[in-house]
């Protein structure tokens, strides 16, 4: 196969904005996906644009990538179905309220718009809502897409600009220089690119391409199982989007599987029931039992929900970073860059990563600080 | 088993699909131009189509719109029907009211 100056590894929400970005700065670029484009977490996920998730760093990220989507949604060729919602997190219980209150007012520090409702005013919001509950926040910045076209529009943009995508093209290996310090092609099951420069953005599979080059990128699969819910009324949900409070709990990865409670109605209508984490490997089979704790959370929040008719479930893999931020960066490797760890905010972050990415890369000044982001933090101390 | 009665049965639909504003995915309301879009867009699978057209995501999850979806696939992409892999299917298969989703676990 030809050369190319970037190779990028991966046809998710991420690796198809590196393309995007990285070919708009003028390079010569190959993006290689096992599969087709969004094939894996990018087309399992609820598409919700979450801007408070902590810390300060991940809001910074998530807001000037929001902005970016602003600006593709008008350069795309597919409506991409991009709102401005907002987000509604409720409270069953006043612990649960505490929790709530005292990330607002860390939000509040970092100047993100939210307001704590007493369940008064949240009911009057949300009619649907159970009358048991005792109130919570509002995230007026959030937003929501759809995470399938979004993906693919954004990669036939990448397309049409010159990015040569190659689909059912898996990677098999990263040739180095003999001293091994810098990368020159990488082998995949269709032929040797020869490269000086790859963009590991292959998510929940992207530790596996760090070993070939001998970088640690202590990034695991963690499954995520969703439900969807048919012929619903139009506004059963105003807002769009409402997590239970334990969302940011859920969250931490310190049990195997955590549920959480999170209703989002789509463009069509359709409620997307989650969440769910939960460490299993690269098993991508639905767990009835979690589905099952699932829906009992969200009949709980939305008691009406108990009649209406699911339609299917899924899971699919996100890609865990054991600290919660994501990794963009390069590496102790040259030419090798990383753009993973993403977890749930793939979606929400995928642009400012493509941009960030590319910035580095050009040895151009970043739009945001990207130290703390490095994959260094997790060298294997010698 | 009659061909009527198999789900699975893979033989060639002998609907003709012409007019472009024929509706092919009842439930999602897709439209035969919206599937030759995609498919020009370089959809070749039933799940791309779905992804991008939202075709056989509806209740009945492609059980009406699935056969007609392959057979356009084929048609203009020079296969044979039975080289187009069917959508995949997901629990619960048919739709099931979510209280009794919930129930499972206990049993």
């Amino acid at each position: 196969m030809a050369n190319s100056d970037v190779v990028v590894i991966g046809g998710g929400i991420v690796g198809s904005c590196c393309a995007y970005y990285l070919a708009k700065a003028g390079l010569k670029v190959k993006l290689v996906e096992r599969g087709s484009i969004c094939t894996e977490s990018s087309k399992a996920c609820q598409g919700h644009l979450f801007l408070w998730e902590l810390p300060e760093i991940n809001v910074k990220l998530g807001r000037e990538s929001k902005k970016l989507y602003h600006q593709l949604a008008e350069e795309l060729d597919i409506d991409i179905e991009l709102r401005d919602t907002g987000s509604m997190s409720v409270a069953e219980n006043p612990a649960g309220l505490n929790t709530l209150k005292t990330t607002i007012d860390e939000l509040h520090k970092y100047g993100v718009k939210c307001e704590l409702l007493d369940a008064k005013e949240f009911i009057k919001r949300e009619p649907n809502i159970s009358p048991q509950i005792v109130g919570g926040g509002y995230f007026p910045e959030d937003g929501q897409l759809n995470p399938l076209l979004t993906t693919i529009a954004i990669a036939m943009a990448a397309q049409k600009m010159g990015v040569e995508i190659l689909t059912n093209t898996e990677v098999v290996g990263i040739e180095l220089s003999k001293d091994k310090s810098s990368v020159k092609a990488i082998i995949t099951s269709r032929g040797k690119i020869e490269t000086s420069t790859v963009v590991n953005a292959a998510g929940a599979w992207s530790g596996l391409i760090g070993e070939m080059v001998g970088v640690n990128i202590p990034v695991i699969p963690r499954k995520g199982n969703l439900l969807v819910v048919g012929n619903v009324p139009d506004n059963f949900i105003n807002c769009k989007i409402i997590l239970a409070s334990g969302y940011l709990d859920s969250l931490k990865g310190d049990k195997k599987v955590a549920v959480a409670a999170n209703v989002q109605q789509t463009s069509d209508g359709s409620l997307l029931l989650g969440s769910s984490r939960e460490f299993a490997g690269f098993d991508k089979a639905v767990n009835p039992e979690v589905i099952s704790q699932i829906a009992k959370r969200c009949i709980k929040f939305f008691p009406a929900l108990a009649g209406m008719q699911t339609i299917r479930s899924w899971a699919g893999l996100r890609p865990y970073s054991p600290d919660m931020l994501p990794i963009i960066s390069d590496s102790a490797v040259k030419g090798f860059y990383v753009a993973s760890g993403h977890e749930g905010v793939g979606i929400t972050m995928g642009p400012i990563t493509g941009k960030l990415i590319t910035q580095i890369i050009m040895k151009q000044k970043t739009d945001l600080p990207v130290e703390q982001l490095n994959v260094s933090r997790f060298a294997k101390k010698k | 088993m009659s061909k009527k009665n198999n789900r699975t049965y893979e033989g060639d639909s002998d609907i003709k699909v012409e007019n472009p504003d024929m509706i092919i995915c009842r439930c999602e309301e897709i439209t035969l131009k919206e599937i030759i879009q995609a498919v020009s867009d370089g959809a070749t699978t039933i799940n791309q189509v779905k992804r991008r057209t939202r075709a056989g995501m509806g209740l009945c999850q492609g059980r009406s719109c699935g056969r007609l979806v392959r057979k356009l696939l084929a048609e203009r992409t020079g296969k044979k029907v039975s080289e187009i892999l069917p959508g995949t299917v997901r629990p619960p298969v048919r739709p099931m009211p979510l209280d009794i989703m919930a129930s499972l676990e206990e049993e």
